[in-house]
C-alpha cells in the first residue's frame, strides 16, 4: 500500500476532528489529575483564618498523595491569594474555571469574597465547599453548586444565645458590635436571637473599634440591667479594653459571643490574665477539650498524629481540621461519583449524612446547604487555648 | 460616673488638643496644614511600645528615642512634603503633599509594625482604672507640660521669638536677618516632638496602632478648627472641650450616635463662629 500525500492529510485532518469531538477524552480524563481549586486570602489583614486552613488543605492533599491518590488519580492543588479582596477572589475564581479548568474550588474563606464568587461558580456549576457564614451564601435553588461546611450566622447567633438562656440561666443581655457591616448587622440578628429563646435585650449599640475607653458604654449596660454582654466583633483592641473595663469597674458581668475573644492577641492586650476569665466564645465540640482534658478520640488521634508536622500553637485546631475536612471531602466524592464529573460531585454532596470529619459530622441534603448540625456547635473558655484548641465551657461538663 | 466621663474626656481630649497644637506649630511656620500631625501621635505610640516593650530598653531611654524619632519625621516632613509646595500655597498643592507622606508613613507601620493594636508597656504600674490609672493622667500631664513648655518658649527665649515673628510676618522676618529655613526646620522639629509626646503619653489609653495616625488627624484637626488656627489656647480649650463632650455623649447616646453628636457641634460652632471661638476674623488688607 502506498501512502499518498493526500492520503496522509485526509488522515491527519480525521484524527485532530475525532480528538477535538472528544472520542479522546475518556482516556485522557481518566488519568489526568483532580484539580482543586483553593480560594485562599493568605496575606492581608483577614488572612489568619486562611493560613491555618491551608495547613490543613496541604496536609490532606499530601496524605490522599501518599496513598495513592484518588482511583489512581493524583490530587493537584492550584492556590491563588485573594488577599481578602473580593475583586481578586473573582478574578482567580474565573481564572480557576475558564483556564485552569479545576474540578472543584474550596472557599473562599470570608463572606464578602464570597458574596462576589458565590454567582460566578453557580453560573458555571462548579461545585464549591465554603466556610462562610453569611446565611444568604447557602441557598440550594439559586446556587445549587453550593455546599457550607461551617455554621451559618443563624446558627452561631442561635448556640450563643441558647448558652446564655438556657445554660447560665442568664435573662437580660446587652448586645454589642463593632461599627462594621458585621458588627451591625450581628448585633441585629444576634438582639433577635436572644429574644426568640427568651431572654431580654436591655441595651445594644455598636462601638467604634477605636475608642479609647469603654467605662460610659459599660456604664450604660450596667445601669440597663445588663447580667451578660454579647459581643460581636474581631477586633483585639476593642474586646481587650472591654474586658479590662470590666475588671476595673469591678463588675463580673460574663462575656459570651465571637471567637475572636480567644485570640492570643487579646491575651497580650488585657491589663491582667484574669481579666480574661468569664469570657465564653463560640466553639466547636470535636475541637474542644473535654472535662478530662482531651478532645474526642479520632481527632486526638488526628493531633499526635501531625505533632511536629503542622503548627498547632499559633492558629486555632478548627481552621486545621477544616482544611482537611473540605479535601477529604472533595476526594470522597470523586471516589463515590467514579469521575470528576461536577454533576457527580454535587449530586454526592447532596446525600451526604453524619459524614465524620475532624471538624464536624457534616449532612447535607437536595435541600439543605448547611453542612454542620445544631449540636456540633457548643461554648468555650475564650483564656483556654491549649494546641488550638479551647476548653469547653462551664455547662457542657 | 461623672468623675469617670470626666476623667477620660480630659485624657482624651488632652490628646486631642496636643494634635492640635502639633497642626498649629507646623502651620505657624509655614503657612501650611500639614496632615501628618495625626502619623506623628500614632508613631508616638508605635515607637514607644517598639523600644520599651519590644527592645526592652528602659522607659526614659525609650522616651527620649521616641520623642527624637519623631523629630526627625517632623523634619522629613518639612524637607519632603512641605518645602516643594511652599511657593505655591494657594494651589494648596500641601493637602495632596503632606496627605500622601501620611499615608506612607501608615502603611509603613502597618507592614512594619503590624495592622493590629498592640500593647503600650505600662510606665509606672499605676493602672486599675480610676483617678490614679496612669492611662488618664498621663496625657493631662504631658498636654499641661507643653502649654507650660510652649509659654516659656515663646516668650522668655530668643529662638522662641524668632518662631513667633516668622508666624507674624515671614517677609519681614527674613528682611530682619532671620534663617527663616532653619526655624521652619526646628519648628518642624517640635511640632514632631509633641504629636510624639501625645502618642507616647496616650499609648496605654489608645494602644500602640497604625490606623490611630488617621483617627487623631480626623479629631485633632477639631480643635484646630474651634480654637481658630493657629491659636495654641484655642486648640487646647478646643481639644478638652472635645474630649468631655464625646465621652458624655458616648454615655448618653452610645458609640455611633455620639459621633454625630459631636460633628453637630462642631459644624454648628463652625457657622456660628468661622473664625473659631477664639480665633480673630481675617483682616483684609487694602
Amino acid at each position: 500500500m502506498t501512502i499518498t500525500r493526500r492520503g496522509l492529510t485526509l488522515g491527519g485532518a480525521g484524527l485532530a476532528t475525532a480528538s477535538s469531538l472528544g472520542l479522546a477524552t475518556p482516556a485522557l480524563a481518566q488519568s489526568e489529575p483532580i484539580r482543586i481549586g483553593w480560594l485562599a486570602a493568605l496575606t492581608g489583614p483577614s488572612s489568619a483564618p486562611a493560613i491555618g486552613f491551608d495547613r490543613g488543605v496541604r496536609h490532606a492533599v499530601d496524605t490522599i498523595n501518599a496513598n495513592g491518590g484518588v482511583r489512581g488519580r493524583r490530587l493537584e492543588l492550584l492556590v491563588r491569594d485573594t488577599q481578602g479582596d473580593p475583586t481578586k477572589a473573582v478574578n482567580a475564581a474565573q481564572e480557576m474555571i475558564s483556564r485552569a479548568r479545576v474540578h472543584a474550588i474550596w472557599g473562599p474563606t470570608n463572606s464578602g469574597e464570597s458574596l462576589a464568587t458565590t454567582p460566578i461558580m453557580a453560573r458555571a456549576r462548579m461545585p464549591n465547599v465554603h466556610p462562610c457564614f453569611v446565611d444568604s451564601l447557602i441557598d440550594p435553588a439559586r446556587y445549587p453548586n453550593a455546599f457550607r461546611m461551617a455554621p451559618s450566622n443563624s446558627q452561631i447567633d442561635d448556640a450563643v444565645s441558647k448558652y446564655g438562656v438556657e445554660i447560665l440561666k442568664l435573662k437580660k443581655f446587652a448586645v454589642i458590635g463593632d461599627t462594621t457591616g458585621y458588627g451591625t448587622t450581628t448585633v441585629n440578628s444576634s438582639s433577635a436571637s436572644i429574644a426568640r429563646h427568651g431572654g431580654e435585650v436591655v441595651y445594644r449599640a455598636t462601638i467604634d473599634a477605636t475608642q479609647p475607653d469603654l467605662t460610659p458604654d459599660m456604664l450604660r449596660m450596667r445601669n440597663a440591667g445588663a447580667e451578660a454582654i454579647a459581643v460581636w466583633t474581631v477586633s483585639p483592641g476593642l474586646i481587650s479594653r472591654l474586658m479590662n473595663t470590666r475588671a476595673n469597674m469591678g463588675w463580673d458581668v460574663p462575656l459570651v459571643g465571637h471567637p475572636a475573644m480567644g485570640n492570643g492577641e487579646v491575651g497580650q492586650l488585657i491589663a491582667k490574665p484574669e481579666n480574661w476569665q468569664k469570657t465564653y466564645i463560640l466553639g466547636f465540640k470535636n475541637c474542644s477539650y473535654g472535662a478530662d482534658g482531651k478532645l474526642p478520640n479520632h481527632v486526638q488521634a488526628f493531633v499526635d498524629s501531625v505533632r511536629g508536622k503542622i503548627n498547632l500553637e499559633d492558629t486555632t485546631l478548627w481552621w486545621v481540621a477544616l482544611g482537611v475536612d473540605a479535601i477529604n471531602m472533595i476526594a470522597k466524592a470523586v471516589q463515590e461519583s467514579g469521575g470528576t464529573d461536577a454533576a457527580g460531585i454535587i449530586g454526592y454532596w447532596n446525600t451526604v449524612q453524619n459524614w465524620p470529619g475532624l471538624y464536624a459530622s457534616y449532612a447535607w441534603s437536595p435541600t439543605n446547604h448547611n453542612g454542620l448540625p445544631d449540636g456540633d456547635l457548643v461554648m468555650s473558655e475564650a483564656n483556654s487555648l491549649r494546641q488550638g484548641a479551647y476548653r469547653l465551657a462551664p455547662g457542657y461538663v | 460616673m461623672l468623675t469617670a466621663i470626666l476623667l477620660s474626656g480630659l485624657a482624651v481630649g488632652a490628646v486631642y488638643a496636643l494634635i492640635g497644637v502639633t497642626y498649629n506649630v507646623m502651620f505657624s511656620a509655614s503657612r501650611v496644614m500639614s496632615f501628618t500631625a495625626g502619623q506623628l501621635g500614632m508613631l508616638g505610640g508605635v515607637l514607644g511600645a517598639a523600644f520599651i516593650g519590644v527592645l526592652g530598653l528602659p522607659a526614659i531611654a525609650g522616651f527620649v528615642l521616641t520623642l527624637a524619632a519623631c523629630a526627625a519625621i517632623g523634619v522629613l516632613t518639612e524637607i519632603i512634603a512641605v518645602r516643594p509646595v511652599l511657593k505655591s500655597l494657594e494651589q494648596h498643592l500641601y493637602v495632596l503633599s503632606t496627605l500622601a507622606l501620611a499615608l506612607m508613613i501608615q502603611q509603613f507601620t502597618a507592614i512594619t509594625w503590624s495592622t493590629e493594636p498592640q500593647p503600650f508597656p505600662s510606665l509606672f504600674g499605676l493602672q486599675g482604672g480610676g483617678v490614679g490609672d496612669e492611662k488618664f493622667w498621663l496625657p493631662i500631664l504631658a498636654c499641661a507640660a507643653v502649654v507650660v513648655g510652649l509659654e516659656f518658649l515663646y516668650r522668655r527665649t530668643l529662638i522662641g521669638r524668632a518662631f513667633l515673628a516668622i508666624a507674624e510676618d515671614n517677609f519681614a522676618a527674613r528682611a530682619l536677618g532671620l534663617p527663616e529655613r532653619n526655624l521652619r526646620m526646628a519648628s518642624y522639629a517640635l511640632a514632631g516632638v509633641i504629636g510624639g509626646l501625645a502618642g507616647f503619653a496616650s499609648g496605654q489609653l489608645f494602644l500602640a496602632f497604625f490606623a490611630n495616625g488617621a483617627m487623631l488627624n480626623f479629631l485633632g484637626f477639631v480643635p484646630v478648627a474651634l480654637g481658630g488656627l493657629g491659636n495654641n489656647r484655642g486648640a487646647i480649650i478646643g481639644g478638652l472641650a472635645l474630649g468631655i463632650f464625646q465621652q458624655s455623649a458616648n454615655f448618653l447616646f452610645g458609640g455611633v450616635f455620639a459621633s454625630v453628636a459631636v460633628f453637630s457641634v462642631f459644624i454648628i460652632v463652625l457657622l456660628l463662629a468661622p473664625q473659631g471661638l477664639f480665633g480673630a476674623p481675617a483682616q483684609r488688607r487694602v
